[in-house]
């Protein structure tokens, strides 16, 4: 019983925590390396 | 003589005022808002060339004007579009709510019958966006995916604009036909510093004029970033306008045998790239602005910007005028 109820706290923190915590969508692939530079030259690439 | 007319006095107007001013090309602006005092002001601030007008709803459009510019939320941007197309003269706005959009397509026929261009959605994204992946395309032998996100937003009807944008069912073309999705996938998308990574939403804005543009495209996303809070803002803080805006374009397709992406984006404040972006698309379609004109464009219709300029002298146009792009340069991991 003692187990049983202690299992039911977990489980509920564990929705309490999950409802704080936003795990919807897929991330998108991180560039690893590189990195942003401005347009320039006469093409402009 | 050439004369571009701007409505809206807003965030993004008046840096379209201010940029329109600055255009070699053009000999008057004409100003106007829902605030008379407020477009003389304006005007009195920007010298000579710039005039206050006032005009009502239903009043007729001056004369011999070359061009309509609207930094207006959607319903007053399309009444004052028919009225452009009612006097025959080219019209350009930041407008990008899909339904407006729509509304303005539906003007099309008789836009290319009258042989006037139309081009709605000239701000950050849709608009510079929509360039850049023009620019992107043309590095390519051919193209079949753009992707194009957007984080920022100029002002409160811009920040209206995104919300509904939001909240609405997103649009995604693939291979050849819509999907709506009810509640699209969010991703995570990376913008250069200082924005970063922020999740984007998949909305329906300015995907139409994306895919009337690429043609042959397989498959065509829009999606917009997480917005300001509603809550009240805490003194100091900056205002919606000040607030840094971004765009990002990731265009797939092929060179040769090999299959490329390409990635350019833009950052800036949203009002002042968008206002910026609204004024160089007016001077073009107002004749101000020699060479921007795409070599091939259409005489007439409706159309997004990256079917109306050259990539190219238009991205340099607005690095002139210190809106500049730039190329993500890096390697991705699957």
């Amino acid at each position: 019983m003692k187990a049983l109820r202690r299992g039911l706290i977990v489980a509920a923190i564990a929705v309490v925590v999950g409802g704080f915590v936003k795990l919807r969508g897929k991330g998108g692939v991180p560039p690893t390396s590189g990195g942003w530079r401005e347009l320039d030259g006469p093409e402009f690439r | 003589m050439t004369t571009v007319l701007l409505d809206g006095l807003g965030a993004v107007g008046i840096r379209a005022a201010r940029q329109l001013v600055d255009s070699p090309g053009l000999d008057a602006l004409l100003i106007t808002g829902r605030s008379s005092a407020r477009a003389e002001e304006l005007a009195d601030a920007l010298g000579d060339r710039a005039h206050a007008v006032d005009l009502g709803p239903d009043d007729v459009l001056p004369d011999r004007l070359d061009a309509v510019a609207a930094a207006l939320p959607a319903e007053p941007g399309v009444a004052l579009a028919r009225r452009a197309l009612e006097a025959s003269v080219p019209f350009t706005s930041t407008i990008d709510d899909e339904n407006a959009v729509n509304a303005l397509l539906d003007l099309d026929e008789q836009a290319r019958h009258e042989g006037v261009l139309f081009a709605p959605s000239c701000g950050l994204a849709p608009g510079l966006a929509d360039v850049l992946a023009r620019h992107a395309a043309d590095a390519l032998d051919s193209v079949d995916e753009i992707h194009v996100a957007r984080s920022g937003v100029s002002g409160p009807a811009c920040l209206a604009a995104a919300r509904k944008a939001r909240r609405e069912p997103a649009l995604e073309w693939h291979d050849g036909a819509w999907h709506e999705e009810r509640r699209g996938t969010a991703e995570l998308v990376w913008f250069p510093d200082p924005i970063g990574a922020r999740e984007c939403e998949p909305v329906a804005s300015g995907i139409a004029l994306l895919v009337q543009a690429f043609p042959g495209i397989a498959r065509a996303t829009t999606r917009i970033g997480e917005l300001p809070s509603r809550r009240l803002t805490w003194p100091g803080r900056r205002a919606l306008d000040e607030e840094w805006g971004s765009a990002r374009v990731e265009v797939w397709g092929w060179r040769g045998r090999v299959r490329e992406s390409m990635v350019y984006g833009v950052i800036d404040r949203t009002a002042v790239a968008a206002g910026t972006v609204l004024a160089v698309a007016a001077a073009r379609l107002a004749g101000a602005a020699q060479g921007l004109g795409a070599r091939d464009g259409p005489a007439g219709g409706v159309h997004g910007l990256a079917a109306l300029v050259e990539p190219v002298p238009f991205l340099a146009e607005l690095a002139r005028r210190g809106v500049k792009a730039a190329a993500f340069e890096g390697v991705r991991v699957a």
